[in-house]
């Protein structure tokens, strides 16, 4: 074979490649991402600027409960890892726990900004933190099994990969922990212990 | 089952009492405990511990004793210490004069078997057939004679085994010897047993080729459990028949026959054991002598030679049933 054949057939190979990824492209359904609950989107790990992440539980507890839990139980402050707390202070003022510290590059403060009475609390970050983080918990009614608590967590990083370490890794983290953190505070909140295997836990 | 020997602060339970213990560890507030589903527990598996299961099974578990990590990582109860997770709620206080062997497998099996009966929902005169003949398959003959079965039929390769469910009054059938689907259409009159109870799980025996291409897969890390006796078990229930399940399955299994399930209209029931909510009824049968479960030990050994027992347990079947042991 030439070498003008190798190019013709080369250049029909690539062609037919092209055509095919085209139509296989254009095939993928439209996907609606309005259409999916809360943040079940697929494909969809971005809001805009800010990638969204967020966990729900239910607890057997009032939303004044829980909030008070939130609020006031030292037991709870130590071991969270992404959800901000107010460790009672008055001034509305948030402080970041262990994993959201060691996440940012410079201490990351949030201020509550928006609080409806039994269905929300909501938080963003203030300052020169190097990353923009709006959060909510919100309350629902979940009938006989308690009060459905969800935290919400929106984070713009101002400079990707400076402020925030791979941001996809971070996001995966962030979700993780704060369910992890709210299975502890329902932990306590209905057991008035968080469970561990350890064969002499601090609390005997 | 032991005595307490010290008490933690909000503890209910006093030094020097006599409990049994199950295995199953659960907080006693939670929705699920509030229904008594104490398996499905919310609270007792360590935080940290939960996402395996959740990635396993969607949801995490209840935390067990000695049941690996899926289940909190708790240290198991063949010890001379246990420390007792939510013990306001978990040990089953127990009296006095009732000797050990017939309250210690309060704790686990005696409850399983219950609750396998019960998830077959036996009506007065059913004809149940029981795969495998283990403590938790005997203990579930028993209890299903309790609940007014008419008829047990009792399935399992190894003798000695079956020779102890006939003992029971169950009829035995050993699929070394025979057809199992064709042995029970036959002893049903063609109609198959109201209900099937899987007393096996995912160590299924014998020579079959579903069973073959289980070990197969799971030999190589594409299979996890050999399901061959709830395939069986599902074939041979009668229509709009059900299925219990307390063997224990882990992973995922195909060949199932979903078909057969839906064709046939089977409801299946399953689930590790809701341990303390069946121990009160079982101590009091126990209390009036109407059950005695020590009948199923055969062997006595010191802790310190556990590793003895349970190699024997696994090798000589026909003979070691149950073993004890003492600290």
């Amino acid at each position: 074979m030439t070498l003008a054949n190798w190019a013709r057939y080369g250049l029909a190979a690539t062609l037919a490649t092209a055509a095919g990824g085209m139509l296989i492209y254009r095939r993928q359904p439209r996907i609606n991402h309005d259409a999916a609950p809360a943040r079940s989107a697929r494909h969809r790990r971005r809001f805009g600027d800010y990638r969204v992440t967020g966990a729900a539980v239910t607890v057997r507890a009032t939303p004044q409960q829980i909030l008070a839990c939130w609020r006031n139980n030292a037991a709870l402050w130590p071991v969270l890892e992404f959800l901000p707390f107010p460790e009672g202070h008055q001034d509305d003022l948030l402080l970041p726990p262990s994993g959201l510290r060691d996440m940012a590059s410079r201490p990351l403060l949030t201020r509550i900004v928006t609080e409806r009475e039994d269905e929300l609390v909501a938080w963003r970050s203030e300052g020169e933190g190097h990353a923009d983080m709006h959060g909510r918990l919100r309350f629902r009614d979940n009938g006989d099994k308690g009060t459905a608590v969800e935290v919400i967590v929106a984070v713009r990083p101002h400079h990707f990969a400076s402020a925030w370490k791979t941001e996809a890794m971070m996001a995966e983290a962030l979700e993780l922990g704060l369910l992890r953190d709210l299975r502890r505070m329902k932990m306590l909140i209905e057991t008035g212990e968080i469970a561990t295997a350890r064969l002499r836990p601090d609390a005997v | 089952m032991g005595r307490i020997v010290a008490v933690g602060k909000e503890s209910t339970l006093e030094v020097g009492q006599r409990v049994v213990v199950p295995f199953t560890i659960f907080c006693g507030q939670c929705f699920h405990c509030s229904e008594q589903r104490y398996s499905n527990c919310d609270n007792s598996c360590p935080v940290e511990d939960q996402e395996v299961a959740e990635k396993a099974f969607g949801h995490p578990m209840a935390g067990m004793f000695g049941y690996s990590h899926l289940t909190g990582g708790y240290a198991g109860g063949q010890a001379e210490y246990v420390r007792i997770p939510y013990s306001d709620v978990v040990p089953l206080v127990v009296p006095e004069d009732i000797p050990d062997d017939r309250l210690l497998f309060l704790s686990d099996i005696l409850p399983t078997g219950w609750m396998a009966a019960l998830n077959a929902d036996i009506a007065p005169g059913d004809t149940i057939a029981v795969w495998g003949c283990g403590p938790v398959g005997l203990f579930t003959i028993l209890s299903a004679f309790q609940q007014k079965a008419g008829r047990v039929i009792a399935i399992d390769g190894v003798k000695g085994r079956l020779a102890m469910a006939e003992q029971l009054g169950a009829e035995p059938v050993n699929y070394h010897e025979t057809d199992i689907l064709d042995a029970l259409i036959q002893m049903t009159g063609g109609v198959g047993p109201d209900a099937v109870i899987d007393a096996v799980g995912k160590e299924a025996h014998g020579f079959s080729v579903d069973t073959i291409a289980d070990r197969v897969k799971q030999t190589v890390g594409l299979g996890q459990d050999r399901a061959h006796a709830l395939r069986q078990a599902i074939m041979a229930c009668r229509k709009g028949g059900r299925v219990s399940v307390p063997g224990v399955y882990g992973g995922k299994a195909d060949l199932f026959p979903l078909g057969a399930m839906m064709q046939k209209g089977l409801q299946l029931r399953t689930g590790q054991t809701h341990v303390r909510r069946f121990t009160g009824e079982l101590l009091d049968l126990i209390e009036r002598d109407v059950i005695d479960p020590s009948f199923l030990i055969s062997h006595r050994l010191p802790l310190d030679e556990a590793a003895t027992g349970y190699r024997n347990f696994r090798d000589h079947q026909d003979e070691w049933i149950k073993v004890v042991m003492h600290p």
